[in-house]
């Protein structure tokens, strides 16, 4: 009896939980209905969260074989790009991912200026993209940094600084960042004036 | 989240699945794609940052100035005011126009009250402010090209 009672609980609670995640996907993905005919423009700010995206992913790889010191650094790149399987892909991806990543925010930024939808109630939003894009300017700055040999003599700033900053301290704040963008995305929803 | 169907009819919505789905999965297969092209092309960038071939495009305007600029800390305080008039922009811009509308008071009689409304516009219909934003940008272009 009691056995019996605890199983219901339990399929009671698995049902909850069940339909929970149900309505969560139904109502955000296979029952959400949009608006019909947003400008292809409006990729621009998606394309900016992939490319940034690639750029996690494949930093997260190089972060196993770099070596955030003046004088293992250039080895250690040199390193992954000729003895790891695949390792050059990577590294170029992540080398070179990061110009296309700063020419879709920006072109994500032009939009909204020439369109005027940084206006109310929108404001927060440039706020938050407008510390995004110096954010991600700042990251490509240091991480430019960690593929020259001797960056303390440019900069006079240790390379293992330079290293936490760019892989953790921006990349976190970032995060933090294009929460407040997104939540706030979604809480006015998307502009479709023009 | 904003409900889009609250104040528009079945005509002009669309499903998120597949559509827009869809939509998002072609574009960012087209993004992978072109970083794909772009690493097939271009050589590795690998070399010193202090060297104004190897300064990327758009830090280009910045490493100019920073030359322009002998005195640092006037470098650094330009950088900032300019990054904060960025930010700030939408608060500077604001386009608020004064109408005059008729609203009925507690009384439920008319009477007119002037109301900031804001109003969005596109920016090519702003001439000052468009003005603005074109010299900025058309003056970073111009900085990325002065011989030092
Ligand atoms: C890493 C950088 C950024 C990412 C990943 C990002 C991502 C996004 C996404 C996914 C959207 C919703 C879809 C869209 O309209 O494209 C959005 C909207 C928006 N973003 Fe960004 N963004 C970034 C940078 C910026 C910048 C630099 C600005 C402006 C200075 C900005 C201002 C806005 C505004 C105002 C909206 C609302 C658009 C609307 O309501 O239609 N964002 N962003």
């Amino acid at each position: 009896m009691n056995n019996k009672h605890t199983g219901l609980i339990n399929n009671e609670n698995e049902n909850e939980n069940k339909s929970f995640l149900r309505t969560l996907i139904e109502n955000n993905v296979t029952r959400r209905l949009i608006p019909k005919g947003l400008s292809w423009f409006g990729c621009m700010g998606g394309l900016s969260l992939v490319a940034f995206l690639i750029q996690v992913s494949t930093g997260i790889f190089l972060m196993f074989h770099f070596v955030p010191n003046e004088r293992g650094a250039l080895d250690s790149i040199h390193n992954v790009t000729h003895n790891v399987p695949y390792g050059w892909l990577l590294q170029r991806l992540h080398a070179i991912g990061p110009n296309i990543m700063v020419g879709m925010v920006i072109s994500h930024m032009l939009r909204i200026l020439f369109k005027g939808i940084y206006k109310h109630p929108r404001e927060l939003h440039w706020v938050s993209g407008a510390c995004l894009l110096i954010l991600t300017l700042l990251i490509y700055y240091t991480g430019s940094m960690l593929s020259v040999g001797n960056v303390k003599a440019h900069s006079g700033i240790h390379l293992t600084y330079i290293y936490a900053i760019h892989v953790a301290g921006i990349p976190l704040i970032m995060g933090l960042f294009m929460g407040m963008h997104f939540f706030m995305v979604r809480t006015t929803g998307i502009c479709e004036q023009l | 989240m904003k409900d889009y169907t609250k104040d528009r009819g079945p005509e002009r919505l669309e499903p998120f699945f597949p559509n827009e789905m869809f939509r998002h999965t072609i574009v960012s297969c087209f993004l992978v794609v072109l970083e794909l092209i772009a690493v097939s092309i271009f050589p590795l960038p690998f070399k010193v940052v202090n060297k104004p071939d190897n300064i990327s495009w758009f830090l280009l305007p910045l490493y100019k100035l920073s030359k322009l600029v002998h005195n640092e800390l006037l470098f650094i305080l330009i950088l900032a005011s300019c990054a904060l008039l960025f930010i700030s922009w939408p608060f500077l811009v604001r386009d608020k126009k004064n109408k005059m509308l008729p609203i009925k008071n507690a009384k439920g009689a008319d009477s007119c009250h002037i109301l900031q409304i804001s109003e969005r516009r596109n920016l090519w219909q702003r001439p000052i402010l468009f003005a603005v934003v074109i010299l900025t940008i058309s003056s970073m272009i111009q900085l990325c090209f002065i011989k030092l």
